[in-house]
């Protein structure tokens, strides 16, 4: 696997695969869009986002246990960018 | 024959509740007494019920969505609710003495006030957030929650000794059943009583129905205006090419040039509507949820906040809907949803089975039926219930 960084856009492609193309607006995402705030991921979707992270970058990464150690302000205030660092940091 | 005080929220899914279930009281001879906002719970008790005021106090609308929605549900209305309430609610069980207070699980002063003053009291479980223990895979949201109960409690100067304002240990009576919510390990002094329903005189177009097409009834409830307007606009472009008949319930003005298929009504007469409807488009309100079950309706759920996700999963478990997400669905992803819940049998027949399951849970009968047996003190738990109190995490059992 590659060492490049694991960006925000790397995010958005998983985004998409996981909970389909036409229902992102995939202008205007980027490191700074909040999960929820912004592209309404709810549990279900955060759930199918964590699946093709992890098939991608592999078993290290555990989205739903990342979240899961959060606090409310924190996952209000969760973007594309703290879920790129973090799956940076799994690997 | 005994005397029963009920405090609940000035809110369409809450109060509608509590006057089904006080209506029966009343039909059996008991003496019923309110106590809330007279401007919202006068018109609907009508001149001679017993009403003690609290005032009323304008708070902001409900806004936002996710964990940012539950945050200002406590900071901005349940805490100040309660502090509002609270007064009003201890002079009113003071005055009227009553054999139980029926609090709504969120009108956290009812149970305080009576526990305050040694007073049974029952919970009314009008949504399934707390008795599913919803936040159980998020602990430190679930935490938070927590805090926020131990706050108004510590304000009202009750002791941390396993006192639960959002669960009696006399009775929970909790208007679903396990059809919809699963089984789940509950005590038995939790009564699952399936919907209680009440409903008022609206009128309503009925020469505007077609008999020729399929119906479609599309609704984000009461508490959701400000958001409603573009996703009714999305709505109606679904139905737009489906050869169906569509109501949207809302304010006309919501929406720009509605097609020709698509009726809008500021309100309906759900109960009577719905025998003839074939699918809703809801925000899966558990108020909506329930009056489409009970006639055996199929769902599109598009969940905003609070207990809306769980009340979607819950049904898309059952099989008797499909849930699509309230910010990013569009017209063609819609319109899909809603052909299949309408041409598939199975979804259908999946809320056909919930709606007897309600028929046969009882209602505002069981309910009543359960105060009851409070009032007389045969309550399953008259004193403190162990498999409730004092759990560190957690406002469940589970």
């Amino acid at each position: 696997m590659s060492r490049r960084e694991v960006a925000p856009a790397d995010i958005v492609r998983a985004l998409a695969a996981a909970i389909g193309d036409e229902s992102l607006p995939c202008a205007g995402i980027g490191a700074t869009s909040l999960l929820e705030g912004d592209l309404w991921l709810d549990s279900l979707d955060l759930a199918a986002l964590g699946a093709v992270l992890r098939d991608v970058y592999g078993a290290a990464v555990d989205l739903a246990g990342y979240v899961a150690g959060l606090d409310i302000d924190e996952i209000i205030g969760l973007s594309i960018g703290d879920v790129a660092r973090y799956v940076d940091r799994c690997r | 024959m005994s005397r029963f005080l009920i405090v609940t929220l000035p809110l369409t899914g809450h109060a509608y509740r509590a006057l089904a279930v006080a209506d029966e009281l009343a039909a059996r001879g008991h003496d019923v007494a309110w106590c809330g906002p007279r401007t919202y719970f006068r018109p609907l008790l009508g001149p001679d019920t017993t009403l003690f005021g609290t005032g009323t106090r304008f708070l902001r609308d409900q806004a936002g969505h996710g964990l940012a929605a539950l945050k200002s549900l406590w900071q901005e209305y349940l805490i100040p609710m309660t502090r509002f309430m609270l007064p009003s609610v201890s002079r009113a069980a003071a005055a009227y003495r009553p054999d139980v207070v029926v609090a709504d699980q969120y009108a956290l002063a009812g149970a305080i006030a009576a526990h305050r003053q040694g007073l049974p009291w029952a919970t009314l479980a009008t949504q399934p957030l707390e008795l599913t223990h919803a936040f159980a895979a998020l602990p430190r949201v679930d935490a938070w929650v927590r805090a926020q109960v131990a706050l108004v409690c510590q304000e009202a100067d009750i002791p941390d000794a396993g006192f639960d304002p959002l669960f009696s240990p006399s009775v929970v009576i909790a208007f679903t059943t396990t059809a919809l919510s699963g089984e789940q390990p509950w005590p038995d002094h939790v009564a699952l009583v399936g919907p209680a329903m009440r409903e008022d005189p609206v009128g309503f177009a009925w020469d505007r129905l077609d008999p020729s097409r399929r119906k479609v009834l599309i609704t984000v409830g009461t508490l959701a205006t400000s958001m409603a307007g573009d996703f009714y606009q999305r709505a109606a472009a679904a139905v737009a090419t489906l050869g169906v008949q569509a109501i949207i319930v809302g304010p006309p003005e919501l929406l720009r040039d509605p097609p020709a298929n698509v009726l809008v009504a500021p309100s309906v007469p759900m109960l009577s509507l719905l025998p003839h409807i074939d699918a809703v488009i809801s925000h899966s309100g558990m108020n909506t949820v329930s009056e489409a079950l009970w006639h055996g309706v199929p769902l599109v759920l598009a969940p905003i906040r609070h207990d809306q996700p769980v009340v979607a999963a819950q049904v898309v478990r059952a099989g008797a809907g499909i849930r699509v997400s309230f910010g990013r669905v569009g017209p063609a992803q819609l319109r899909d949803a809603l052909a299949r819940v309408l041409d598939d049998p199975r979804y259908r027949r999946a809320a056909q089975r919930i709606g007897a399951s309600y028929a046969a849970a009882g209602g505002a009968a069981a309910a009543a039926d359960r105060l009851e047996a409070t009032a007389a003190g045969r309550g399953a738990n008259r004193c403190r219930s162990p498999g409730l109190a004092g759990q560190s995490t957690g406002s469940s059992w589970s």
